[in-house]
């Protein structure tokens, strides 16, 4: 029973608790932090919940920018923005998408669907190194196969139109756009630690019917800030899956603010949640 | 002892639920708690976060309508779009901090909990320096990203707009802060939590909602300010005459609505005062018996 229950919990994999299950009974809080995951898991490869967690990321990423990239086409491609859903239509596709599919695949695999994501989780030692690997191949793949779906059902007009495909806007610097990258990722990762803390879900009485909803409004909130200057990324998947499948020069020049914005924001969210939040490294030592 | 009062208080109310004592005004002894420190931390990221994302919005939204640069009708997010960044990010960001700090991100819901007795002097105005300080930080980011649309498009700073006086300002200012704070109290009342099966998962959605809701109505008026780290940070960095000559609209109408709140909740709804008649008159009884 207890084997079972861990399998299906939130970046956990099919082994039991590490520590006895008789010390809860002897904390007074209601909640227990779980134990930092293993560099390598071996064992987890072993397991269907290990491959079924990435094909269920992979999916989602794949229907994300399937959902999201189609949304961007259909505002570039209309006579003009009024005619359309608008940038904001966009923002909320991107951070629409992402509530539904975190509520759907939050008990298979964490739901992440965003390298960054995968990347600050596995630095606060939520998950283990093969794992990360794993998923962040399999959202790489899943962008990739999603904007692949929406060129074959409009190949000249993607071209023409810019793929939706991430670039740094005129009028701004490429430090402008990594700084946005950053602090974007940070507000989207920060939020994801907030909702799966192991203290908010004890707050919440362990009623978690929520978590997923703040997670999308941070997606939704950062492009409405920073479609201006990047398009948005703060998903290096997002990006990565756009600028293959358009692959013009242009696209590639910055593409590399997409993967360096995106993880040193998702490492800055992590240290603060970890150090100055929850102050865990302080509490093992006492 | 305390265990024992409460355990009888709650045998003798027979309620689902328990009013937290009032905090003592000067209480100190939590400057000596990581807590303490970690709370006001979190409330600097959280509002520096909370004007970053805004003020970007706003700035976007200017550049992206300017006709004279190439801009367009619907080409940005719209009003509505920016009033979605400012009442989104209260929803996210209360809702990261709400154990941690009280989640406040806003002078002016830290003034109406002080008047309120739930957070102590010391605390109040620490989370309110943090406040300004964030707020001031995370325009000052926007402006390092993009400082000459930043300085042509305004600044994102709370204005009086041509056409309303200053009365009608300091009104919406009042009225719009009296909803968020109303919201506030309401959404961590004890009794509400009860009415929830104490699962207050929901409590950061409805003030994030008044926010943006507020944002609908007085965007014309003042640009919205109900927040007077939000109406320093912007004015600070932008360092315009008029949005000086305007800021204490942005501190004086959030603040005297605020209390307005704090009175309304705690003594109109909660009915604070004939709880404390009461218990004078039981201690009355006593000295008879």
């Amino acid at each position: 029973m207890e084997g079972k229950e861990e399998d299906v919990r939130v970046g956990a994999n099919k082994f039991p608790e590490r520590q006895p299950i008789g010390t809860s009974a002897q904390s007074d809080k209601d909640y227990k932090e779980p134990p930092p995951a293993p560099l390598f898991e071996p064992g987890e490869l072993a397991s269907w919940s290990f491959w079924r967690a990435g094909i269920a990321e992979f999916i989602a990423t794949f229907l994300f920018l399937y959902i999201t990239v189609l949304t961007v086409m259909g505002v570039k491609r209309s006579p003009n923005m009024c005619a359309s859903v608008g940038i904001q239509g966009i923002a909320w596709a991107f951070g629409g998408m992402i509530f539904a599919l975190v509520y759907c695949t939050a008990g298979i695999s964490g739901g992440h669907i965003n390298p960054a994501v995968t990347f600050g989780l596995f630095l606060a030692r939520k998950l283990s190194l093969t794992r990360a690997v794993y998923y962040i191949v399999m959202q790489c793949l899943g962008a990739i196969c999603g904007a692949g779906v929406v060129k074959g059902f409009q190949p000249k007009q993607y071209q023409a139109l810019g793929g939706g495909a991430n670039t740094i806007a005129h009028g701004y610097t490429k430090g402008s756009g990594l700084g946005a990258e950053i602090i974007g990722t940070f507000v989207l990762v920060y939020t994801v630690f907030s909702a799966t803390d192991a203290k908010r879900n004890a707050r919440d009485s362990h009623v978690p019917i929520l978590a997923p909803l703040p997670i999308g409004f941070a997606v939704f909130l950062v492009h409405l800030a920073t479609i201006p200057i990047t398009g948005t990324g703060i998903n290096p998947a997002r990006s990565l899956g756009a600028a293959i499948i358009f692959n013009k020069d242009n696209a590639w020049d910055d593409h590399w603010v997409f993967w360096v914005g995106p993880f040193i924001g998702a490492a800055l969210a992590a240290l603060y949640h970890v150090i100055v939040i929850r102050a865990i490294p302080f509490k093992s030592r006492s | 002892m305390t265990k024992d009062e409460l355990t009888e208080e709650e045998s003798l109310s027979g309620k689902d639920y328990l009013d937290p004592p009032p905090v003592k005004t000067f209480e100190v002894r939590e400057l000596k708690k990581w807590s303490f420190y970690r709370a006001v931390i979190a409330e600097f990221i959280a509002t520096l976060l909370f004007l970053y994302v805004t003020v970007l919005t706003v700035i976007g939204f200017k550049s992206q309508t300017d006709i004279n640069a190439g801009g367009g009708a619907c080409a940005s997010v719209g009003l509505l779009g920016i009033s979605w960044a400012f009442g989104g990010m209260i929803f996210i960001l209360v809702y990261c901090t709400a154990g941690i700090s009280g989640g406040h991100i806003n002078p002016a819901v830290t003034f109406g909990l002080f008047l309120a007795s739930k957070v102590s002097l010391v605390r109040a105005v620490s989370y309110m320096v943090a406040q300004c300080l964030g707020a001031t930080c995370g325009v000052g980011l926007v402006k390092v990203f993009q400082s000459t649309y930043y300085n042509r498009y305004g600044g994102g700073a709370n204005m009086l707009s041509d056409g309303y006086n200053v009365g009608v300002g300091v009104g919406a200012e009042i009225i719009g802060t009296f909803v968020l704070v109303y919201t506030v109290f309401s959404a961590t009342d004890p009794k509400r939590n009860a009415r929830d099966s104490h699962i207050p998962v929901l409590a950061p959605l409805p003030i994030g909602f008044s926010v943006f809701m507020v944002h609908l109505a007085t965007i014309p008026i003042t640009g919205t300010g109900i927040n007077p780290a939000r109406s320093f940070g912007a004015a600070v960095i932008y360092n315009n005459q008029k949005a000086w000559d305007d800021q204490w609209i942005f501190w004086v109408g959030p603040f005297v609505g605020a209390a307005i709140a704090a009175f309304y909740h705690q003594f109109v709804l909660r009915a604070g005062a004939m709880k404390a008649y009461g218990s004078v008159r039981s201690q009355l009884h006593e000295l008879h018996a």
